[in-house]
């Protein structure tokens, strides 16, 4: 392993080097999520049920996101219903079916994706930070050593209670951004709340979409964060790296999820 | 006594999350006055200015152009279930492309503009003041402001507005690409939907989106950097804070940029 | 639980009498050797003093022997178990026997003094409520901080930090403890507070190994030495070899001379 003399690489190997090595970064990361995905199931299933404490992450996720989440979903929905209800006068020049579709489109779309991207960014981060910094600052292995697994530990509580919450937030949020499209859509175009509020458009196939963008958001953002956080090495730069991937892994996830289910919504729920 | 101090609680608690607030938008704004004084005239140092050029733009360079087909493929697959119900495949170009240039592609590269490179900024500010780096830098009589956060703050506002145009493109790339294999329509038809229907301020609108976010996503994520106090530990929660100061800020410019330019 | 785990779980001294034994451990970081082939053994109730410059891999050796990192060569075997074989459930079992104190506290900073020494008991499941509150308490007060439980640990100075997390280290009575820099950053008074615990666990019979800048502090402690230097040996042996070893590294690092 010494005796090697340093080796001074060529253009192109250089050039290899340069173009294999995002793949394997990225590889090594699909690896630590799965890892992680795989024990936080197999915890989740077979350890022990720590109820108290997924409650109490529970209520930390509520409330950290839920100010937020309101904020965004209110500018969301004005700036949205806005845009379209300007498009539907100018092309359309009908605004009755404005409500139900803007209804729609919020169930489908970007209530859960949204919110979940939100919650990448407040909670993601936060459970990114805290186990990161838990992890240079050697309290994971003092976990270790006091004979807990730090996945069925940190991460399975974090987890059982975000798939619940991301849920409820979709609905606050949904609602919110609901609401406050009608105030716009009454008051920039004086659409009656009775036209506006109506579910003729809603069939089954979204909500149980909704249902299922929500459970698959609710699973990976926990997973991703964590296995960021439990990768960080170093002192406070290790935390920051840490941070940062876990937005980005995060946004990710939700969106790369949405594409999947989106398309499985429009090729099998939706018809 | 005991009713009046359970009742004072969330008194306590609105009134703690005000100062909070207030003090952060403090925060910002003089972030945002000393930016300012240092542009007129620019003082920036120039390595250091395109070595954040090159981090900021090419580094995110992979991310903006995953999300940018992602952000394609998703308008398209929700516009196709309209298209297909009003049996209207003529309009697809027009009604993804339209809400992806105006609202989703500037929203989604910013978003993720901000976890890649706000968050990155932050904790490396942060870095280097839990660190004593930027004492440091003060005690050699060089200007925080113009040394760190100027490069930084150029970078993110000029990369920001370039990326949100890549990220358009990709996206119209694949929202092509998924109309024509998930949904049939082609992609000549896709296309000439979108040139007929949609207008250059449509994709103006993005852009002066995207230059507002861009001076956001800068301010907040050095102000967030610069008063990191308390080791690793405050690193994480700055970064934490940065990015959901900065997501807020995104969604309220967009709604002001909309309503101001329409 | 399995045939292994219950091997785990039975905690027997070897015959030989050596409870912490590592063949030919390495660790290599990009091509370099961070450690490189260390050997070394401790016997039952003695404790092995590992010192060496900074960096220069002490606790990423002590943290092999704990199995919280995987060596990429060589065996670390506790009480003749291959540590490095173990599967993490197993580990777990294994770490019932081992206490370790850490280098920077390593306190759970989100929960209280109380909860953090109770944790180890919790996790082993085997007492009541009732048994870890006065456990907790009792042990608390041989390290001279009674009723300090409802702390955070962020309200404790240096000393005291280094005391609770000592606590929580033994607090399951482990037969084996390692000690992470028990003393470092801590004023004279402190750390002869610190030396006087390491010497009470050893007389109770603990196996030892500790990790420590503070030489004169520990140099009555311990049996054995191992000097280590950018990941490879330059000393084992006992207290009389190394007073007379002539390499003038160790005879320097040993005797502090400056070079």
């Amino acid at each position: 392993m010494s005796a090697h003399p340093p080796h001074k690489p060529n253009v192109l190997e250089l050039f290899l080097a340069a173009l294999g090595s995002p793949f394997v970064i990225v590889g090594e990361q699909f690896r630590e999520i799965f890892k992680v995905f795989g024990l936080t199931v197999q915890y989740a299933l077979h350890g022990r049920r720590r109820w108290k404490e997924v409650w109490l992450q529970a209520y930390r996720i509520g409330n950290e996101s839920l100010v937020f989440i309101v904020c965004v979903a209110g500018s969301l929905g004005v700036t949205l219903v806005y845009q379209a209800g300007l498009q539907a006068e100018r092309i359309i020049g009908d605004l009755t079916p404005l409500g139900g579709l803007y209804l729609q489109i919020l169930l489908r779309e970007f209530g859960p994706t949204i919110t979940a991207l939100m919650i990448s960014t407040r909670v993601g981060t936060g459970i990114a930070a805290e186990i990161g910094s838990m992890v240079v600052t050697e309290q994971v292995d003092a976990l270790q050593m006091s004979g807990a697994h730090p996945v069925e530990y940190l991460v399975v509580p974090r987890f059982w209670a975000s798939v619940v919450m991301v849920f409820c937030l979709t609905c606050v949020s949904v609602l919110v951004s609901w609401l406050a499209g009608l105030l716009t859509a009454l008051l920039a175009f004086g659409v009656s709340p009775y036209t506006f509020a109506t579910l003729s458009f809603v069939i089954p196939g979204d909500v149980i979409l909704l249902l299922m963008k929500t459970t698959a958001y609710g699973i990976a953002i926990p997973i991703v964060a964590g296995a960021s956080g439990l990768s960080a090495h170093g002192g406070s730069e290790g935390v920051g790296w840490a941070t940062t991937q876990s937005v980005v892994n995060c946004s990710l996830a939700v969106l790369f999820l949405d594409v999947l289910l989106s398309g499985f919504g429009y090729l099998v729920l939706l018809r | 006594m005991r009713l009046t101090s359970v009742l004072s609680v969330p008194f306590a608690m609105v009134g703690r999350r005000t100062l909070d607030i207030a003090t952060e938008m403090g925060g910002m704004t003089l972030m945002a006055g000393a930016i300012l004084r240092r542009l007129f005239p620019p003082r920036v140092d120039g390595a250091e200015l395109m070595r954040n050029l090159y981090n900021v733009g090419v580094k995110s360079f992979p991310i903006i152009l995953v999300t940018g087909v992602f952000v394609g493929a998703i308008m398209v697959i929700q516009a196709g279930l309209y298209v297909e119900k009003y049996e209207a495949t003529g309009f697809i170009g027009w009604g993804a492309g339209f809400a992806t240039l105006r609202e989703v592609s500037p929203i989604m590269i910013a978003l993720m503009f901000n976890g890649r490179v706000g968050a990155k900024n932050t904790a490396e500010i942060g870095t280097m003041k839990v660190t004593e780096q930027v004492d440091a830098l003060r005690t050699l009589a060089i200007d925080p402001v113009s040394y760190l956060i100027m490069p930084r703050f150029i970078a993110m506002v000029v990369m920001m507005t370039l990326l949100v145009v890549v990220g358009d493109a990709t996206a119209l790339i694949g929202g092509a690409f998924t109309s024509q294999f998930l949904l049939g329509v082609d992609v000549q038809l896709f296309f000439r939907s979108f040139v007929d229907l949609i207008h250059l301020e449509d994709f103006l609108l993005g852009v002066y989106k995207a230059i507002t976010f861009g001076i956001a996503v800068g301010v907040v994520s050095c102000h967030f950097g610069i008063t990191v106090t308390g080791g690793a530990v405050g690193v994480g929660r700055a970064v934490n804070d940065s990015v959901v100061a900065s997501a807020i800020w995104i969604f309220v410019l967009n709604y002001v940029v909309t309503t101001l330019i329409i | 639980m399995s045939a292994a785990s219950k091997q785990v779980t039975h905690v027997e001294v070897p015959r030989d009498g050596v409870r912490i034994r590592c063949q030919g451990v390495s660790k290599y970081y990009r091509r370099t050797a961070v450690l490189d082939a260390v050997d070394l053994e401790v016997r039952d109730g003695t404790m092995l003093g590992l010192i060496g410059p900074g960096a220069a891999g002490k606790s990423l050796l002590v943290k092999i022997i704990c199995g919280l990192v995987a060596p990429d060569e060589g065996h670390v075997f506790i009480d003749d178990i291959d540590v490095t074989r173990l599967r993490e459930r197993e580990l777990q079992a294994l770490r019932m026997r081992l206490g370790m104190v850490f280098q920077n506290y390593a306190l759970f900073d989100f929960m209280n003094v109380g909860e953090n020494i109770a944790l180890p008991l919790r996790m082993e499941g085997r007492s009541s409520e009732t048994s870890i509150r006065n456990r907790v308490a009792e042990v608390l007060e041989q390290v001279a901080l009674p009723g300090i439980q409802d702390k955070m640990p962020r309200e404790l100075s240096g000393g005291m930090k280094k005391r609770v997390s000592f606590v929580r280290a033994v607090v399951r009575r482990p037969p084996i403890v390692i000690y992470d820099d028990p003393t470092g950053g801590l004023d004279p008074v402190t750390s002869a507070k610190i030396f006087r615990l390491l010497s009470d666990m050893k007389a109770q019979g603990t196996t030892s190994i500790t990790i420590s800048h503070d030489l004169d502090g520990i140099r009555p402690l311990c049996d054995q030495w191992l000097l280590i230097e950018h990941g490879k040996t330059l000393f084992s042996g006992d207290t009389s070899a190394i007073d007379q070893c002539e390499t003038p590294y160790v005879r320097q690092f040993w005797r502090g001379e400056p070079a």
